[in-house]
């Protein structure tokens, strides 16, 4: 069935300035179903969002279920569960995929335990607001697209602020990773109850979902399911024009709804609320079944990895786990992204966990990531038309290598939200972002280093 | 398993478009080569010749520059190789072999080392280098045109000859419009390149066609190509023989080739066209009021001088708007 006969309506949404058009590479995946991992002990970080890290409130020998608090959240931070039924191996400084070492929970998998009983509100979609944002307060549930922002703090409104539209993102704009595309595939029903909830949280009387086009196969099953839910109000699904960065708030946001967010604001300012479609069913469920963020699906693939596949796993999870399960590293690995090729961190070990706003593992070999030292700026122009936010990552490299990093501040460099187009383009392969990221620094502690940095590749 | 010794720990983005400095070097040096043989064709293998002395010329001055100042040799990014190879383009064939070796060292050391090397000159390195050779070797860079002799490859006694803008120069319109039958039939060998001229310009066609190589890979875009056609063109309505202006002399060439040079061109459209038009204008009163037959080569380093400026008027337009509150 074609998109138009399922009723998808109307042009291919779009945001108006820049982007790129990347290689998508996600065919390796896109008709993989989610399968289930579970390892034999997991490391469950304290730390797995930004704000304060959770305290831990097991020991050592300690047996714990699948779901049971282990670390009670400090103000502003998110609490952590069990994400498998065992033993407390330990308490302990371990590797961790941003922090390089945070405290962690080591639990060790018990094979033979029951599935945990699940509670099913009957009553769900007619709590209170507040019931329902205290279900997800305590569900642990952080944003799940990337930046790992404590949900429940996005939901409570500032006083004044009045939100008319969630918009949901199933954009999935990063080459590879197909993760959102298969929750979208297999649970449409589940990400519209989450957006709708989410809606009624907020008080918001529209939602609408963003599905990039190269997945329209997904924006018809969600389509479907608007149909048999008859939510009110109904969601809308709208395909995106495929292009880099789609998913960005910003560009999600103006694509969707005409509606352009203020320099370095939020999507609030615009009366918008934007969530990752595994965020609204993580929501769903900690509202209907009180289940907190237990599990992590991401999509484990490149071509240095043996079986690419989308995976379910519990959090904690080692990346060395998931390799083994995944049939392996090719030798000529050479990078570990976290997250897909355009904004995702490179990982220097693989025995650190998957943690809540892990969106991937991409393994690149040597031959995908091979470079160029980078050359002077020839002034092509290239970065300046790829640019979504039309800033000057051209003049803020320069002036950032010439040790004048603080008078960049007028070709953007606070705006920049380093998405990475300027240098996928830059023919002098200039790391513009990491340039952008040292001026960043500069003016945080107001002085030009810059003056001496090279940027450049680091081997771990 | 500890750390995994190997893996890289460089910054996003991991993937980049493929099209580097260096492929866009090489692009444009290569697109010039049907051009270059029909040069070939027309003035015999003398015109690999030069092409290949400017080229050494080029070459030479970056690596003793680069040599001198203890840095790392630049030389792979192909960037003077393609200097040498587009002086040569605005050369006439009958230049003895050793002269463009002379004007694509000083093009290279003076117009582009001496300011910092690739990306920091403010002139078009092949350009300052022809300018170089017309202030200091006027007599053979203006009387050494040959006259087309398709298929002799090598000819001892090649013919000199004047170049049509030299002949309308000098002669006037009207005697011009005798002495060369101007016509239909005349204009296709112009556009066809049956005719006198510099090595990179005799054919109109396969300029536009090296050019339209380069469009589709996207390393030139329209806006400074068509603007400078178009200010030529304005401005030669002016003169009688406006078609005649559009076809001759460099402006081809040089309208695709050097007034696109990225580093010396202004960054955004809209400053791209004013630059454009307004070196296809000045080149355009120089031929028809001004002192030389041509005058392309002074109109694109006078507008390379404005660039600065323009890329300072004509910045990017930020997408989001500014706060207000909140
Ligand atoms: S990384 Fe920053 S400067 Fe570069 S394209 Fe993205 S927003 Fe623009
Ligand atoms: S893309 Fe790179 S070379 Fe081109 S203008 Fe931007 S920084 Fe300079």
């Amino acid at each position: 069935m074609s998109t138009h006969e399922a009723g998808i309506s109307g042009e291919l949404r779009r945001f108006l300035r820049g982007g790129v058009s990347l290689e998508e590479h996600k065919e390796a995946t896109a008709q993989t179903p989610i399968t289930t991992f579970i390892p034999a002990e997991v490391t469950i970080p304290l730390a797995q969002h930004l704000g304060p890290p959770a305290q831990a409130i097991v020991k050592r020998k300690q047996v714990v279920q699948r779901g049971e608090l282990i670390a009670t959240a400090e103000p502003n931070g998110a609490p952590v569960h069990a994400s498998v039924t065992g033993t407390v191996a330990r308490v302990a400084l371990s590797p961790h995929p941003t922090l390089t070492e945070a405290p962690a929970i080591v639990i060790t998998v018990d094979p033979n335990a029951a599935a945990p009983q699940c509670t099913d509100d009957p009553a769900w979609a007619t709590l209170p607001r507040d019931v329902m944002l205290a279900r997800i307060e305590a569900a642990g549930i952080v944003g799940l697209g990337g930046a790992a922002f404590p949900t429940y703090r996005k939901l409570r409104l500032p006083d004044g602020v009045r939100v008319d539209t969630v918009v949901l993102n199933g954009a999935e704009c990063e080459p590879y990773l197909t993760s959102d595309h298969r929750l979208m595939l297999e649970s449409p029903k589940d990400v519209l109850r989450g957006a709708w909830l989410l809606a009624q949280i907020i008080g918001a009387q529209r939602v609408v979902i963003g599905v990039e086009d190269n997945k329209s196969d997904a924006a018809v099953v969600l389509q479907a399911a608007v149909e048999q839910l008859s939510l009110s109000p109904a969601p809308d699904v709208l395909l995106c024009r495929t292009r880099y960065p789609q998913g960005a708030e910003r560009q999600l946001v103006e694509a969707l709804t005409g509606r352009r967010i203020p320099a370095r604001g939020l999507p609030l300012q615009v009366g918008v609320l934007v969530q990752n479609v595994a965020t609204a069913i993580a929501c769903y469920q900690a509202v209907r079944y009180q289940q907190p963020l237990l599990d992590r699906v991401l999509t484990v693939t490149g071509p240095g990895i043996g079986h690419p596949m989308n995976l379910r796993v519990p959090i904690g999870t080692l990346v060395q786990d998931i390799v083994a399960h995944c049939g392996g590293l090719d030798a000529r690995t050479a990078m570990v992204i976290a997250g897909g090729p355009m904004m995702g961190r490179a990982l220097g070990r693989l025995d650190v966990p998957v943690i809540k706003g892990t969106g991937g593992l991409l393994f690149l070999r040597v031959d995908d990531v091979q470079r160029e030292p980078y050359g002077p700026c020839i002034s092509c122009a290239a970065c300046l038309d790829a640019c979504p936010l039309g800033l000057e990552p051209n003049q803020i490299s320069i002036y950032t290598e010439a040790g004048r990093a603080l008078e960049t501040e007028s070709f953007g460099t606070r705006e920049c939200f380093e998405c990475g187009c300027c240098a996928y383009v830059c023919p002098a392969e200039r790391p513009l972002v990491q340039f952008i990221q040292i001026a960043k620094a500069a003016f945080q502690t107001g002085s030009a280093i810059g003056l001496g940095v090279r940027p450049g590749v680091v081997h771990g | 398993m500890a750390e995994t010794p190997g893996l890289r720990l460089a910054p996003g983005p991991h993937v980049h478009a493929g099209q580097t400095t260096r492929a866009i070097m090489w692009w444009v040096t290569l697109s010039l080569l049907p051009a270059y043989l029909w040069a070939t064709y027309l003035f015999g293998v003398r015109v690999l010749g030069l092409t290949a002395s400017g080229v050494v010329g080029a070459y030479l001055g970056e690596w003793l520059v680069n040599r001198l100042r203890q840095q790392r040799q630049t030389l792979r990014d192909g960037s003077a190789v393609l200097t040498g190879v587009l002086l040569v383009g605005t050369l006439s064939p009958g230049l003895p072999l050793w002269m463009p070796a002379i004007g694509g060292f000083m093009g290279i050391v003076f117009a582009k080392m001496l300011f910092g090397g690739l990306g920091y000159n403010i002139f078009n390195p092949a350009l300052v280098a022809r300018a170089f050779l017309m202030a200091c070797f006027p007599l053979a860079m203006t009387t050494t045109w040959l006259a087309p002799r398709p298929g002799v490859w090598w000819a001892a006694d090649a013919v000199t000859t004047a170049s049509p803008l030299t002949v309308l120069k000098l002669e006037g319109v009207a005697r011009a419009a005798e002495l060369l039958g101007l016509g239909p039939a005349y204009y296709g060998q112009l556009l066809l390149g049956f005719r006198a001229g510099s090595i990179g310009e005799v054919s109109v066609v396969l300029v536009a066609l090296g050019a339209a190589v380069l469009l589709r890979r996207r390393i030139l875009s329209v806006y400074i190509p068509l603007s400078v056609l178009v200010g030529t063109g304005l401005v030669a309505l002016a003169s009688d023989v406006p078609l005649f202006h559009l076809l001759t002399g460099g402006l081809w060439f040089g309208a695709f080739y050097m007034a696109t040079d990225y580093v010396t061109a202004p960054l955004l459209p809209r400053a791209q066209i004013i630059f454009g038009l307004g070196i296809g204008a000045l080149t355009g009163i120089i031929r028809i009021w001004g002192g030389y037959p041509e005058g392309i080569c002074y109109a694109i380093l006078l507008w390379n001088a404005v660039t600065p400026a323009l890329n300072q008027w004509f910045r990017p337009k930020r997408v989001a708007p500014e706060a207000i509150g909140v």
